[in-house]
């Protein structure tokens, strides 16, 4: 078969239960909406196939529970995530003010190999209930810790009225990319029976 | 917030809009789902229907015995849907969630998906790789029931190559064709669900290497799932091994970075499938090395699908093997029935290169061993000869020309590569000349010219030929009386068989099938040469899927005698309704016999003497002597 290179690209969504992780992604990956509350359990995990430059790869899409009962699951979702985002509610201070955990517990756990630069997106949710009467964080506030954290991308957004979404997806799948372009140089040994001792192929450590 | 703080099992959190975003869950609520997940332990993979319409009918009385006490299993998808939706969960949008629970760390562990609309999903968002509407990739069994089940390799067994059919189906199935199947479906396909055995290799980031049916890439999902599982696990400081769900178990190895897991409802014993699972491992290594771990090391991201691809066919060879080669069970190597001068002849222009700077010099005729040479103290682990056998043999290219490859023997030096010479001399006998200098090719070249001269000269080649035509011991051909050896003198194996109804063949109680006492077919492994010796196949042991299951039934009976817990045993006598076994075990050898499922004990047990001993009158011809012994 011809290996069309393809990408595979670990998307984590981290948050505060309830300011809409699952939406956004059933709003991103199926176009629909539920007002419906379903708490998840531990992780649910979806896959995307996205067209981006001419390059098909697939998003696979780590839906976790913001519950904290689960967060001890931390580690085992976490290790080589692509890209994480992490989303709040424009409407709840608490979830705002918990991005900065969700951001250091996630560079604990999932300890990327350079974590001034790990690709992250913030995204803050709901921004169509009351029409925004109802909203207590201010996007300037929002942008403003961003820029703080090394200039991650801000996207407010409604995964109701599917407003943003496609677009923050967009970026999310972009920087994702990004961040896995430098790819790990494969190097083999090889045996050197003579003197009955292992070698580098290619000798460069010499 | 409604429910949030009591059990998550509760359904009626579907009105609250707000929940609570930072609940303070009291240890209930965990307690209850975790017992709501082993309720849902048989959503694992796929629920069975009662196997009706199973095209394996392997399922033999004995073995639904055994299955009569799995839990549900077999409850029709119906029954599981409503009992979910009148249960509670209805409101969870998914989950995994681990548990581990047994002794022997063995870890049970379950992940469920409810949802509601299964199938009006299914055509909706094309781009959703199949996870459409509201369903997660970590899907239960919920559509899967119901429907027959589907062969392992359905469709397309029977064998091109090697000399048994394999078979999930009847015996006129088309030839197994080699590579991967299925490539369209993905985990909500109900095909893919129902396949019996499913294997898969992934990352321990959960990023898919490799699936036996289906996409990897749509499966991006269901690996992830798995990855979570057993992440989860180990985060606890212990190790999934083994889950049960009714007829199936999911077996995992992990192997570093790599993650390995094996889906099956075949019945095998969990130590087969993990020694599959081995296997596949080992093969991965042999085309990679494990240098790819310090990839994973430096970068827990790294795709490894890249440097895997076009290998689809190495491990969809391998599965296959499974079913039809016993040395994947065995851990033994299988020689091609030759004159012992033959065999001389070839050991000894094999020895000439092996001397000149070739690490093994290996001449094999299908996954059968001709002669093989290692140089001083190198010895080939029986293992490693089969992966690179079916690396070979698997890959088309080695037989349009000469090539050059590397390749790794997990069991030699799992870190470097070798390189190999393949040149094929005929079209089932290869040549394969390993060395570990990556410019040895035109030397290497050189040595085959020169091998190639000296086994045509001595008419090795067509021995060969004839060996393969001739086919190797019969069971009707077992002599009454093993005593006057002067019978088995003769140059070939074959000879002996002319005068098949000659007044020495034995065949009282049993006229017409398979050879004396019922004797259909017995298998000799020798434990100080790491070789075994096959009888060939004959009535009635004649389909491929027959011959594969006689195969599952000697590699349970292998892992029952090798089990350390309870054995090691000397004897196994077992009848059930479709043979007898007889398994005999000595620090010598080892004996696997079937019999028809009538045949008197006794005189089982004196026949295998005799399959003993004419065994031992033939060595010479059967196994390669005098061949270092395997040191490790
Ligand atoms: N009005 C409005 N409601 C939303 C929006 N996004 C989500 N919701 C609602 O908010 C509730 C919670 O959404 P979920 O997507 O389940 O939240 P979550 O972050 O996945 O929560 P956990 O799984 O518990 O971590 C649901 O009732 C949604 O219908 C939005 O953009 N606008
Ligand atoms: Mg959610």
């Amino acid at each position: 078969m011809p290996s069309r290179r393809r990408t595979l690209l670990k998307v984590i969504i981290l948050g505060d239960s309830g300011v809409g992780k699952t939406s956004l992604m059933n709003q991103y990956v199926n176009k629909k909406f539920s007002n419906q509350y379903k708490a998840t359990i531990g992780a649910d995990f979806l896959t995307k196939e996205v067209q981006f430059e001419d390059r098909l790869f697939t998003l696979q899409i780590w839906d976790t529970a913001g519950q904290e009962r689960f967060q001890s699951l931390g580690v085992a979702f976490y290790r080589g995530a692509d890209c994480c985002v992490l989303v709040y509610d424009v409407n709840v201070m608490k979830s705002f003010d918990n991005l900065n955990n969700w951001r250091e517990e996630f560079l604990i756990q999932a300890s990327p190999s350079d974590p001034e630069n790990f690709p992250f997106v913030v995204i803050g949710n709901k921004i169509d209930v009351d029409g925004g009467s109802s909203r207590v964080v201010s996007e300037k506030k929002a942008r403003a810790w961003c820029a703080s954290k090394g200039n991650i991308p801000y996207f407010e957004t409604s995964a109701k009225e599917g407003i943003n979404v496609e677009e923050a997806f967009q970026l999310i799948a972009k920087n994702a990319l990004k961040s896995g372009e430098e790819e790990e140089m494969y190097l083999p040994d090889t045996i050197d029976v003579a003197n009955g001792s292992q070698q580098r192929s290619t000798g460069c450590e010499c | 917030m409604g429910s949030d703080s009591e059990s998550p099992t509760s359904s009626d959190d579907s009105t609250s809009q707000n929940p609570n975003p930072n609940p303070h869950p009291n240890s209930t609520s965990i307690d209850q789902s975790l017992d709501a997940i082993e309720d849902q332990l048989t959503s694992i993979a796929l629920a069975q229907p009662n196997d009706l319409a199973s095209d394996d009918p392997a399922s033999s009385s004995e073995e639904e015995e055994v299955f009569k006490d799995a839990p549900n299993g077999s409850v029709l998808e119906e029954e599981n849907q409503k009992e979910r939706n009148e249960g509670e969960i209805v409101e969870e949008e998914v989950g995994v969630v681990a548990a581990e629970e047994e002794v022997r760390e063995e870890g049970r562990l379950g992940w469920r998906r409810v949802n509601s609309e299964v199938e009006v999903d299914r055509l909706s968002s094309p781009s959703s790789s199949g996870y459409a509407g509201e369903r997660g990739s970590s899907g239960g069994a919920s559509t899967a029931s119901g429907i027959e089940e589907i062969g392992e390799d359905r469709g397309f067994d029977g064998n091109g190559r090697g000399e048994f059919f394999d078979g999930a189906s009847d015996s006129q199935a088309p030839p197994w064709v080699p590579g991967k199947r299925h490539v369209d479906e993905d985990d909500a396909s109900v095909s893919w669900r129902k396949r019996k055995k499913h294997f898969f290799i992934l990352s321990h980031s959960g990023k898919p290497i490799y699936s036996r049916y289906g996409d990897e890439h749509k499966l991006a999902g269901f690996s992830a799932t798995l990855q979570a599982i057993i992440s989860f696990v180990e985060n606890g400081g212990d190790r999934v091994k083994l889950v049960r769900a009714g007829k199936h178990q999911v077996v995992f190895l992990v192997k570093g970075p790599i993650y390995l897991v094996c889906i099956s409802c075949t019945e095998e014993p969990y130590e087969s499938l993990r020694g599959q699972l081995e296997l596949i491992y080992g093969q991965m290594i042999l085309i990679l090395t494990k240098s790819v771990n310090r990839c994973f090391e430096k970068n827990p991201k790294f795709d490894m699908t890249p440097l895997l691809g076009g290998t689809d066919v190495v491990f969809s060879s391998l599965v296959h093997s499974f079913s039809w080669n016993p040395a994947t069970f065995l851990h033994a190597y299988t020689c091609l029935p030759l004159a012992y001068a033959t065999r001389q002849a070839a050991g000894a222009i094999l020895h000439d290169v092996a001397d000149s700077g070739v690490l093994f010099a290996i001449l094999m005729c299908k996954h059968k061993v001709v002669s093989l040479v290692g140089a001083q103290k190198a010895s080939l682990h029986p293992d490693d000869m089969l992966l690179l056998s079916n690396f070979v043999t698997s890959s088309e290219s080695f037989r349009t020309s000469e090539s050059f490859s590397p390749i790794c023997l997990p069991r030699y030096n799992p870190m470097a590569f070798l390189y190999a010479y393949v040149h094929y001399l005929d079209v089932d006998t290869y040549l394969m000349l390993l060395t570990t200098s990556s410019d040895a090719f035109y030397h290497l070249k050189d040595c085959r010219i020169r091998i190639e001269m000296v086994l045509l000269k001595s008419n090795v080649l067509s021995e060969v030929q004839r060996s393969m035509l001739d086919g190797g011991m019969r069971v009707e051909d077992l002599p009454v009386d093993p005593s006057p050896r002067s019978e088995f003198s003769s140059p070939h194996l074959g000879q002996s068989r002319i005068a098949t109804d000659s007044p020495d063949r034995f065949r009282e109680a049993f006229a017409g099938i398979g050879g004396p006492a019922g004797l259909w077919h017995f298998i000799y492994r020798s434990i100080f040469l790491d070789q075994y010796v096959s009888s060939e196949f004959a009535s009635p042991i004649n389909s491929s899927q027959q011959q594969k299951r006689l195969y599952r039934a000697y590699q349970k009976l292998y892992a029952s005698m090798h089990d350390k817990v309870i054995g090691p045993h000397k004897t196994q006598f077992r009848r059930d309704e479709n043979y007898v076994l007889l398994c005999w075990v000595t620090p010598d050898f080892e004996l696997y016999a079937a019999f028809d499922p009538l045949a008197d004990k006794a005189l089982a047990i004196s026949t295998c003497n005799r399959v003993c001993q004419w065994v031992k009158d033939v060595e010479n011809e059967i196994f390669l002597l005098g061949a270092s012994p395997f040191s490790w």
